[in-house]
């Protein structure tokens, strides 16, 4: 499948220039950065003194994976209207974010989602083990697709083997990791967005000029609507699964959460997620746009599985010589900020987990989780196939919201759950969800109703946990923690500096 | 209250001006030890206050509830529409079906909306919670 565009020598050597170019910003801004972070708090959430635009622009270029680059494009030319609803989940996710977690959880205290599984329950260390242990697969089973995704681009641009991507990636992540922590982190980040969003908006607007005028003409016109309307779509209980997968499990996911510890308040944590609301919605526009374009130039690859190369492949097929190969080299290019921004962005946070539970937290065990943190994924991710990029990622928010967002939304707003009601909703909900993804993946996708409920469980897997969560508080009510009301009250009584800040 | 090598300490509170012209002190890198994650907040003295801070936490959870159930419903609501009533996707714009033009576009100015009138209600209740609880 490399034909067409494997075989030019300047596609690869631009692609190569454009990764290196990406690489090599990054490691710098992060060297820049170093020179600012001083104090453990810079080095893990950069003083929580980040103005809303830059933490803005943070979250999206953290938020915005492989599964948003590559992978929304891909799944619209799989399956058609269902995969736009992918985009709309990951965006209304962060809606529900800020509705139920954001300002909350930016006065908690907290650094991380063990941190504050230990402040709301602070007689529970099995709770915090728990959640750690939770952390530590959610981050893994998220970095894993990422390096599919560097491997996946790195070949079809270059040729190179495949374990190259994820090498490459590993190596820059540990890099900007171990220099500068959070703070350099930020600044890398929020160059990224904007990178992002530039990588995708440069090969639209070359693509529409030339596709708009092609497909203008009536017959051509009718033909559209044919090719749009004739791709497989997913069957009702899957798309709505696949919603409340997205809306819930956007709460959970550990490298997210951290970012609102960098906001100096809550009501700044609610501003920001407003105008990441703005950049999410500006940046899928764009997969969106490049999709429909890959239904009607690209279509075979939904045939082959290969459909995550959309957005690689569309340049190539709407253009020759010099101009595609520039344009392929920008998508690369973007990306791979995509990968990196997204890796990095795990690797603290899981770096941060594994660092506080084994080696008391000091910068020197940050460091060496973090190698750990990268290690496994990139292991994995070598020996294992990429399935649909933004699948692979559905399914991690699917678990995510069967376990982290039950724990937060109940934990923040409702003072009766007790430690015991949460680790049972939190052991349910794992074990019934992750049992149920890794049977989807084994069996064989036949159209029986189990197997849906097998391959899309979150329709189920989130309230049984929810239950689970409010029985067992119910039975357990005597061993409500004592200090609750404080809790409840610290994570909402408003900052007193709010009136400076809003 | 807490120890200096604490990074919960170091306050944030400071104006952006102010807090460049001091040269941060140098400290010993470490992250926060389990003790120093035990909540300090003053307890509110006063039942009244315990009731205010009640009346506050249900008001935000109705509003984010409320928030959250129309964006559910809408969502939904549209998936099972465009599955029971396949006659929408006959009407085009522009050679296109309508609902790609709803859910590849038209989502997100709701979204946002939605986001925006969450805030400025949220706001609004901790000011309205300020304003009582003489703070």
């Amino acid at each position: 499948m490399n034909d067409g565009i494997g075989a030019s020598v300047v596609t690869s050597l631009l692609s190569v220039l454009a990764l290196i170019v990406v690489c090599v910003t990054t490691m710098l801004i992060a060297f820049f950065g170093l020179r600012i972070s001083r104090t453990t708090s810079d080095f893990y959430v950069a003083s929580r003194t980040v103005r809303p635009w830059w933490n803005a622009s943070a979250i999206g270029g953290e938020y915005l994976s492989a599964a948003s680059f590559l992978g929304v494009a891909g799944l619209i030319v799989l399956s058609g209207q269902s995969g736009l609803w992918f985009p709309i989940g990951y965006t209304a996710g962060y809606l529900m974010l800020l509705l139920f977690v954001a300002a909350p959880m930016r006065r908690s205290q907290a650094y991380t989602i063990p941190d504050f599984a230990q402040i709301r329950f602070d007689t529970s260390p099995a709770l915090r083990k728990l959640t750690t242990y939770l952390v530590v697969v959610i981050c893994w089973l998220y970095i894993v697709p990422q390096m599919h995704g560097a491997a996946l681009t790195l070949s079809i641009a270059t040729g190179l083997p495949s374990w190259v991507g994820p090498v490459v990636v590993a190596a820059v992540v540990c890099v900007t990791v171990f220099s500068g922590g959070m703070r350099s982190v930020t600044f890398v980040q929020a160059f990224q967005y904007w990178f992002k969003l530039a990588a995708l908006v440069i090969p639209t607007i070359f693509l529409l000029i030339r596709a708009i005028p092609e497909q203008a003409s009536s017959e051509r016109a009718a033909l559209l609507y044919t090719q749009l309307e004739s791709v497989n779509t997913m069957n009702l209980y899957e798309t709505v699964s696949i919603i409340l997968a997205l809306l819930f499990g956007t709460l959970g996911l550990p490298h997210v959460l951290v970012r609102f510890y960098t906001n100096p308040t809550g009501q700044a944590a609610r501003s920001t997620t407003v105008i990441v609301l703005c950049l999410l919605s500006a940046f899928y526009l764009l997969p969106t746009t490049l999709g429909v374009l890959g239904i009607l130039y690209t279509p075979e690859l939904g045939a082959i599985n290969e459909t995550d190369a959309t957005i690689l492949l569309l340049p190539a097929r709407l253009f020759d010589g010099f101009l595609a190969d520039v344009l392929t080299a920008i998508v690369v290019g973007g990306a791979f900020a995509a990968f990196l921004s997204t890796t990095s962005g795990l690797a603290v946070s899981l770096a941060g987990a594994i660092s506080q539970e084994f080696f008391a937290g000091t910068v020197r065990g940050f460091r060496i989780s973090t190698v750990l943190a990268i290690a496994l994924p990139v292991l994995i991710a070598v020996l294992t196939s990429s399935l649909a990029l933004a699948g692979a990622i559905g399914n991690v928010f699917a678990f995510t919201a069967s376990t982290i967002c039950p724990l937060l939304l109940l934990g923040i707003w409702w003072r009766s759950l007790t430690a015991k009601g949460a680790i049972a909703g939190l052991l349910v909900g794992s074990l019934t969800c992750g049992a149920s993804l890794i049977a989807g993946i084994f069996l064989p996708a036949t159209d029986q109703w189990w197997i849906h409920l097998l391959r899309q469980p979150a329709a189920w897997s989130v309230p049984l946990a929810f239950v689970v969560m409010i029985v067992v508080s119910h039975g357990t009510r005597r061993t409500v923690p004592g200090n609750v009301d404080r809790v409840m009250a610290l994570l909402h009584v408003p900052d007193r500096d709010a009136k400076f800040s809003a | 209250m807490q120890a200096p090598d604490s990074p919960r300490d170091d306050s944030p509170q400071l104006p952006a001006g102010r807090f460049a012209q001091q040269r941060p002190q140098r400290v010993r890198v470490q992250a926060p030890q389990d003790a120093s994650l035990s909540v300090t907040y003053q307890p509110p003295e006063h039942t009244a206050e315990e009731f205010y801070v009640r009346q506050l936490i249900r008001s935000q959870l109705r509003l984010a509830c409320a928030v959250a159930a129309g964006l559910l419903i809408l969502l939904v609501g549209i998936c099972a529409l465009l599955v029971f009533w396949p006659v929408l996707s006959t009407i085009r714009l522009v050679s296109i079906p309508l609902p790609w033009w709803v859910l590849g576009i038209g989502m997100y100015p709701l979204i946002i909306v939605a986001g925006m009138l969450f805030n400025r209600a949220a706001a609004r209740n901790e000011r309205r919670y300020r304003s009582i609880s003489r703070d």
